[in-house]
């Protein structure tokens, strides 16, 4: 097969999670012997029925955020990101894991699957329903949500803290260059990027999680790395594709280097800030548009960098500094960028304000910035990102369980995973994660969130958990 | 040795080959297409007996199932190396490797790694290829400067540890405390967000240089002069980028801007002498040889943008645009140029004259077309030195335009040249006096047909010299044409016959209808041609035809 007839099946893998999508929103609305639904279905079937004359056998399967088309990874533009989202929310929602086609169907299979999939939203057990009338279709079969276990992920979070320590330890050695006056290799910011924009690909959560931990002894070095994971995942949230998720991944990287030319008495100084002072610190953008420029020759990348390091503290309304004479509009980046400097900034301890608070607490402080201070557009991609409970947060349950967020949870994102930390009986436990959407047989949901508390406050060091 | 194992060894002998292979040909070339070919059927011929082929890669040497497959010690030419010092310590084909795919390795495989404007090592490139087929394993660790930091910071985070009392206070509070969560709102995405989310892509996509130069401008604006020298050297690199890919407009509106900053009454001197700084940089060579680069590569722009641009620049431009005048292949790229030093040429007469002394006669020829359109007289003394040109094409530029142009000495460098040798230098010389228009003109011209040896020219000559003189006509003129038409001759009279029948020519256009009544004395005269002219010159008068 020659590339360019890949890229068509690849594009006919994606035109098919599409579609799929498609048939089951109008089947939410009409009945599948509906008009609108027969027009839709007949497309779908069209659509298998050319991929399978090639494949023999088709299996579309969804793996943690992703779908798998015989086993290779569908990559979806932004055109598709609502229809995908739909998908993996109901797939997740009846714990459907796989649809096969093991030959060519008609619309009755397809119609099959879909009286199928509707209905088996008012079952309590939606997988054995579907099932069990699919299997009535020679044609298709489906294969239950394999559930992410826990020893699996070992190695992944071993991989994840080595890249997040690898892209500190960059950032750290970058600023000393820069500083000596030695050359600085960009191809390495790339490839620790890259790193981290496939992680956050395939284990975004885990990624997210190191960003969570504010225990570190230095500051500046693991801020630019958070503030380019976090912008790397809502890039990835806003459809952008690798390329340009690394781009910005560096571009965050470098946000902040107008900083190393504040004196360091200023920058690490315990006690508030004078207005001498904080002028100093208002000069750090202009500082690190220069700084930037100096690198190298000017590319692309140097002129993204440069403008982001200028424009990170100016809000959405142009307020914030430095100061702008002439109006200017805030650049795409710049604005993904200012909302995970101001987020990390403010869950973290040693900013200039000196007072760290908990997740939950900076993200509703955000929301009431959100159209003067922040993008609004982007703040709410960027919420659905975080989850209104984001990794780190200390939780009461409804069970008088103390624990931290663990993982978001994409489709309720009132119910992520937790790490329980102090049992129901009041004692110091090991850690272990519970999932906030399981139920018990009254069908009621086992565990809820009561109330959230400020981890800062009690010193708890969220490292010991997340790591 | 298996069979296998021998397929693998050659492939990765071929490995070497065809990356010097790609780097020298094109691809379109033969030698390019037989060599990717011959790579591709090696893997093909290999994946009959394996799904992958996988190789191992230590510093100097590779591996396939544990059967070293290269080695070679020496730092020059060492492919393994050359993978490994990127970090790739595997490297796996598939069986679904494509032509294309392969062609792409070879193309990142071939590159020049060693240059400084090559921002991405081959980890990168393969990385944004996205191969279905080809997989690699990297070791992150060279990426890192401190292998033991990792250690370090868990040892750090570890000391860290909570206190168990801690824990149990919150515990405690948590009960305390009023504070319950409020239900999580997250707003969910709609297609509306969709689009506008679109539309912001879209406008990012635009090239950022533009938006750099703002932000300079802004820096500018607001920063200390401290900061002038940094943003002199930053604009100059702006100019580089901008240029180098057409940005013509950004350029021209960066200039705009500056200068309407440097005459703004707030802004002060230190500043100003900055901005003309900064535009001294952005007519400099290394930014008009882009410019060159950029106009000779066929991108179509616009004459208004790119006067735009050039009507800002300082006369600093004038030398690198003569430069490449000389060097430029395209007849659309050389116009803009020579319309650049149109404009910029009135800058600095001096220095535009100095082109008159390249050796190339294309460029002299067009420098001289360029003084001749910016008017200016004090070129004439440069001009003038340029009349005794070896080149045909360049005498005949210069004459015209010393036509144009008048003043001292041209006159009489204009008489020596109708008595050049060539025809054409002499036809150049006839029209420019005409064009001068002044009575020395005329009466230079007279004088020439008034000699004996202007008998013998050809008719066609003879006649442009009456043509110019039509010009003029005034009584002076009219009494020397009646006097021509009159003028007999007992020797050489096919000769005179030519000159009188210009005269009356001459008559005729000068429309003077007195010269009616002689006209038509020879309007029947025996000699054809004397005959034929005067009856054109009367039909003219008559009936302005």
């Amino acid at each position: 097969m020659d590339s360019r007839e890949e890229t068509e099946r690849f594009k006919a893998a994606k035109d098919l999670v599409n579609q799929l999508s498609i048939v089951l929103r109008t089947s939410h609305i009409h009945d599948p012997n509906n008009v609108a639904v027969a027009s839709v279905i007949d497309k779908l079937v069209a659509m298998v029925n050319y991929l399978i004359s090639d494949e023999r056998i088709l299996c579309l399967e969804l793996r943690g955020e992703f779908f798998y088309l015989n086993d290779y990874r569908i990559r979806y533009s932004l055109e598709y990101l609502l229809n995908f989202d739909f998908l993996i929310r109901e797939f997740k929602k009846r714990e459907l894991g796989s649809v096969t086609f093991k030959d060519k169907v008609g619309p009755e299979d397809i119609k099959l699957f879909v009286r199928a999939f509707v209905s088996s939203a008012f079952s309590q057990t939606p997988y054995e329903a579907i099932e069990g009338k699919v299997s009535e279709s020679r044609n298709m079969a489906v294969g239950r949500l394999k559930k992410v276990v826990e020893d699996d992920a070992v190695e992944p979070r071993k991989m994840v803290k080595k890249t997040y320590f690898n892209a500190v330890s960059y950032t750290q050695g970058v600023i000393n260059k820069i500083k000596s006056g030695e050359k600085v290799s960009i191809r390495k910011a790339k490839r620790v990027v890259e790193t981290m924009v496939d992680h956050i690909i395939e284990e975004e959560q885990l990624l997210l999680g190191m960003t969570a931990i504010k225990e570190y002894d230095e500051y500046t070095y693991h801020h630019s790395v958070n503030v380019s994971i976090l912008s790397i995942a809502l890039g990835q949230r806003l459809g952008l594709n690798r390329k340009m998720l690394t781009e910005l991944g560096v571009v965050a990287m470098f946000h902040d280097i107008g900083k190393m030319e504040i004196p360091n008495e200023v920058l690490n100084k315990p006690t508030n800030f004078t207005d001498d002072e904080w002028g100093i610190i208002r000069r750090h953008p202009v500082w690190g548009l220069k700084a930037i420029l100096k690198l190298k020759k000017l590319d692309e990348l140097t002129i993204k960098s440069a403008i982001v390091a200028f424009e990170h503290h100016l809000n959405y309304d142009l307020s914030g500094y430095p100061k702008i004479v002439k109006a200017i509009e805030m650049d795409f980046f710049s604005r993904i960028v200012s909302l995970a400097d101001q987020y990390d900034a403010m869950t973290s301890s040693r900013v200039y304000s000196r007072v760290p608070m908990a997740p939950d607490k900076a993200l509703s402080i955000m929301m009431e910035r959100s159209g003067t201070q922040l993008d609004p557009l982007l703040f709410k991609f960027f919420i659905n990102m975080v989850g209104v409970y984001p990794i780190g947060t200390l939780v009461m349950l409804t069970t008088r369980e103390l624990g931290i967020v663990y993982e978001s949870n994409q489709v309720f994102a009132a119910r992520p995973r937790v790490m329980i930390i102090v049992d129901g009986s009041g004692s110091k436990v090991k850690g272990y994660v519970v999932d906030l959407t399981e139920k018990n047989e009254k069908d009621e949901f086992i565990r809820s969130i009561l109330k959230t508390m400020d981890p800062n406050k009690y010193r708890i060091n969220l490292a010991e958990y997340l790591l | 040795m298996s069979e296998e194992l021998r397929k693998v060894k050659d492939i990765v002998q071929s490995f070497q080959k065809s990356k010097k292979i790609l780097r020298m040909y094109p691809a379109n070339n033969p030698i390019y297409l037989t060599t990717l070919e011959n790579d591709h059927k090696r893997f093909k011929e290999f994946f009959y007996y394996r799904d992958e082929l996988t190789l191992k890669i230590r510093q100097n040497e590779m591996f396939f199932d544990a059967e070293q497959v290269y080695f070679n010690p020496d730092k020059d030419d060492n492919l393994s190396l050359f993978f490994f010092k990127d970090g790739l310590r595997e490297l796996t084909f598939r069986k679904g490797l494509s032509y294309e795919e392969l062609e792409d390795f070879f193309k990142i495989i071939s590159l020049d790694f060693n240059s400084e404007v090559l921002d991405d090592d081959i980890v990168t490139l393969f990385w944004e290829k996205d191969f279905q087929n080809i997989h690699y394993v990297v070791d992150e660790t060279v990426l890192s400067d401190d292998e033991e930091y990792e250690a370090r910071a868990m040892q750090e985070l570890e000391k860290k540890e909570t206190e168990e009392d801690n824990l149990l206070k919150a515990y405690e509070d948590a009960f305390r405390e009023e504070e319950v969560t409020k239900e999580a709102s997250i707003v969910p995405l709609s297609d509306k967000d969709l689009q506008l989310l679109l539309k912001d892509l879209e406008k990012d996509s635009q090239d950022k240089a533009s938006k750099l130069v703002d932000l300079l401008l802004e820096v500018f604006r607001t920063q200390s002069p401290n900061d002038y020298d940094d943003l002199v050297s930053f604009f100059g690199n702006a100019f580089e980028y901008i240029i180098q890919r057409g940005n013509i407009q950004t350029a021209a509106q960066t200039l705009s801007a500056l200068k309407q900053f440097a005459e703004q009454k707030q802004t002060d001197e230190e500043a100003r002498r900055h901005v003309r700084k900064i535009v001294l940089m952005a007519g400099s060579e290394a930014v008009i040889m882009l410019l060159g680069e950029v106009l000779d590569s066929g991108l179509e722009i616009e004459e208004k943008l790119f006067e735009d641009f050039v009507k800002h620049l300082d006369k600093n431009a004038i030398v690198p645009f003569m430069k490449i005048l000389g060097e430029l292949k395209s007849i659309h790229a050389r116009k803009l140029v020579i319309d650049a030093l149109i404009l910029l040429g009135t800058k600095d007469i001096v220095t535009l004259a100095r082109g008159l002394n390249d050796s190339r006669w294309y460029v002299v020829r067009n420098i001289i077309y360029i003084l001749r359109k910016i008017g200016d007289k004090r070129a004439v003394d440069y001009l003038l030195k340029t009349v005794r040109h070896g080149d045909i094409r360049v005498k005949k530029e210069v004459i015209r335009a010393l036509g144009e142009l008048g003043g001292g000495g041209v006159l009489q460098a204009l008489r020596e040249c109708l008595d050049d040798a060539d025809g054409q230098v002499r036809s150049a010389a006839l029209k420019a006096l005409g064009n001068i228009s002044s009575e020395a003109a005329k009466r230079i011209t007279m004088n020439k047909v008034s000699e004996k040896e202007f008998r013998d020219k050809e008719f066609e000559e003879k006649k442009e010299y009456f043509e110019v003189l039509s010009r003029w006509k005034d009584n002076d003129l009219y009494e020397f044409l009646m006097g021509t038409l009159k003028k007999k001759s007992f020797f050489r009279r096919a000769r005179n016959y030519e000159s009188r029948a210009c005269a009356a020519y001459c008559l005729g256009l000068m429309g003077n209808k007195d010269a009616l009544s002689l006209l038509n004395k020879y309007k029947n005269d025996g000699n054809k041609l004397l005959r034929e002219y005067a009856a054109t010159a009367i039909r003219r008068l008559e009936h302005g035809q």
